[in-house]
C-alpha cells in the first residue's frame, strides 16, 4: 500500500535526526512518497533585527536544506527521487504549526513525521510543542514523532 | 521655568514643571510614575504624570521607550520588548470597554508615539488582597466568590485581545485595578510583549494562573514560608512534592488544596495546570474561562 508522508523540516539537529531516522526506516521505498516542507513563520521582533539581507537569504538557505534532505533519502534510503517532492512555504504563517496543518489539509497525506527536541517542562509550557499540537489538531491521521 | 517639549525623544530630560506640546494640546508634567513591586520603587522616566491644561484633568502620558531585553523564567530564555504601537492598538481595540484603561495616541513633532491615558482610580488587586485582614477560610467563603466573578469577567475581556492575536504582555495582579467607582477590574499597561511564536499566549496564560493563585490563596505561598511557619502550614513541608509547585517559579506552591482542603477540586484543577506536575497545559484563554465557569463555592 502506498504511503504519502508529509515531513516538515528546518535546519536544526532535530531535523537531521529525523532524516537519519527516515533513511533507516524499513519500508518499501517504491511505495513511499515524501513531501519535504519548510514552513516560514512571520518573523519575531528578534528575527527582524537580523536585517533585511539575512531575511532575504532564508528561502535560498532552506531550499538547500530541503534538497540536501532529499538527496540523503535517495542516496542513503534508496527512495525514488520522483516520489520526493520539496515545498518551501514562503508565505509566512503565524506559527510553524499552522503552516504544517494548512499544508496537510491541502494535500493527501497518510502520515506526518516530525522531529522533536528534548525540552524541559517549563520550555514546553512557554514555547509550546509542535508535535503535541499536531497530534491534537490532526485527529484523522498518524503523527510520528522522532525524538532527537 | 516651564520648558516646552515638542519632541519627546529624550524623555529623561523632561521633568516636573516642563510642558509637553502635542498639536494644540499642552500637558504640564507633574512627575513620573514608579514601578512599585516587592516593597521597592523603580522610576519609570518614560511614564509622566501630567495635567491636561485645557481641562485641568490628571492624565498619564507614556512616552515612546523601546526597551528590549532577555529574561530567564523557569530556565527558559524569553525575548521581551516594549511596543508603544501595540499598546496603542489595544487602546484602539478596547475603546469604551470598561475593563480596559482608556486613552488616545498622539504623535509629537518627531512622530514619537505618546499614549495619553486616563487615570484609573482605584486599588490594584495585589494591594486590595494584601489589605484584607481575615482568616483564609472566611475570605474564601465571603470575599473570594465576588473576586472570582469579577475575575472571570476580566478574563473574558482579555479574550478580546487574544482573539485579535494581541497579548497583554505583562499580566500581574498589580496590573488589574479595582476601579473605585464601579468595582470593575480594569486591565492596565499593555506595552510589554514577548516572542513565543509557537505558543503566543503562554505567558499571558501563566499570568492569569498567577492571578488566580494569588486570589484563591489570598497571597502567594512560598517554599520558605511553608518550611518556616509550621503554625500556619502544619506538616505540609513533609508531604508536598516538586510537582505541587509552579512550573515557572519553583518555590511557589500551587496545589492549594493541600493547604486549604475546602478549595473545590474544580478550582484546584485549574491551578494544577500551571504546576510542575502538569501533563497538560492551557493554550487558549477560552479553556481557562470554561473551567472557571464550572467552579462553584459553597
Amino acid at each position: 500500500m502506498a504511503n504519502s508522508i508529509l515531513v516538515p523540516i528546518n535546519d536544526s539537529m532535530t531535523s537531521k535526526a529525523l532524516i537519519d531516522f527516515l533513511v533507516k526506516l524499513s519500508v518499501c521505498p517504491e511505495d513511499a512518497s515524501f513531501t519535504l516542507i519548510h514552513v516560514f513563520r512571520q518573523p519575531t521582533s528578534g528575527e527582524e533585527l537580523m536585517g533585511k539581507k539575512f531575511m532575504a537569504e532564508q528561502p535560498i538557505r532552506f531550499k538547500a536544506e530541503l534538497e540536501k534532505a532529499k538527496d540523503r533519502l535517495v542516496e542513503e534510503g534508496g527512495f525514488d527521487p520522483e516520489r520526493i517532492d520539496i515545498q518551501l512555504l514562503t508565505d509566512p504563517y503565524p506559527s510553524v504549526t499552522e503552516g504544517i496543518i494548512d499544508c496537510f489539509k491541502k494535500g493527501r497525506y497518510d502520515m506526518v513525521v516530525i522531529g522533536r527536541k528534548k525540552m524541559s517542562k517549563s520550555e514546553e509550557f512557554v514555547r509550546g510543542d509542535i508535535s503535541i499540537k499536531l497530534v491534537r489538531a490532526l485527529d484523522h491521521t498518524s503523527v510520528l514523532v522522532v525524538t532527537a | 521655568m516651564r520648558r516646552p517639549f515638542l519632541d519627546t525623544t529624550e524623555f529623561y530630560d523632561i521633568d516636573a514643571g516642563d510642558e509637553i506640546h502635542v498639536g494644540d494640546r499642552i500637558f504640564r508634567v507633574t512627575g513620573y510614575e514608579h514601578e512599585r513591586r516587592f516593597g521597592s520603587e523603580d522610576p519609570k522616566f518614560w511614564v509622566k504624570r501630567v495635567i491636561d491644561t485645557s481641562t485641568n484633568e490628571r492624565k498619564i502620558i507614556k512616552l515612546a521607550f523601546f526597551e528590549r531585553f532577555t529574561t530567564i523564567l523557569g530556565g527558559v530564555k524569553i525575548h521581551c520588548f516594549r511596543s508603544p504601537d501595540k499598546e496603542s492598538r489595544v487602546m484602539e481595540l478596547t475603546r469604551g470597554n470598561p475593563f480596559f484603561m482608556q486613552g488616545v495616541t498622539l504623535r509629537d513633532s518627531k512622530n514619537n508615539n505618546l499614549r495619553v491615558i486616563d487615570v484609573v482610580r482605584g486599588t490594584n488587586l495585589h494591594v486590595y488582597l494584601d489589605n484584607l485582614l481575615m482568616d483564609h477560610q472566611v475570605y474564601f467563603y465571603t470575599v473570594f466568590p465576588g473576586v472570582l466573578s469579577r475575575l472571570i469577567t476580566s478574563f473574558e475581556a482579555l479574550k478580546l485581545l487574544h482573539d485579535e492575536g494581541i497579548r497583554h504582555g505583562d499580566i500581574r495582579n498589580d496590573h488589574l485595578i479595582i476601579e473605585g467607582a464601579t468595582g470593575n477590574y480594569v486591565w492596565i499597561d499593555f506595552d510589554y510583549d514577548f516572542d513565543t511564536p509557537e505558543n503566543p499566549f503562554s505567558l499571558d496564560l501563566f499570568g492569569l494562573g498567577n492571578i488566580l493563585l494569588y486570589t484563591a490563596g489570598k497571597g502567594f505561598h512560598e517554599l520558605n514560608m511553608i518550611r518556616d511557619d509550621t503554625d500556619r502550614y502544619g506538616n505540609l513541608a513533609q508531604s508536598f512534592s516538586a510537582e505541587d509547585f509552579s512550573i515557572m517559579y519553583k518555590s511557589r506552591f500551587m496545589n492549594l488544596k493541600k493547604i486549604f482542603p475546602y478549595i473545590p477540586e474544580t478550582l484546584n484543577n485549574i491551578l494544577l495546570h500551571f504546576t510542575w506536575g502538569a501533563e497538560l497545559y492551557y493554550e487558549h484563554i477560552d479553556e481557562i474561562i470554561d473551567d472557571l465557569r464550572r467552579v462553584t463555592i459553597h
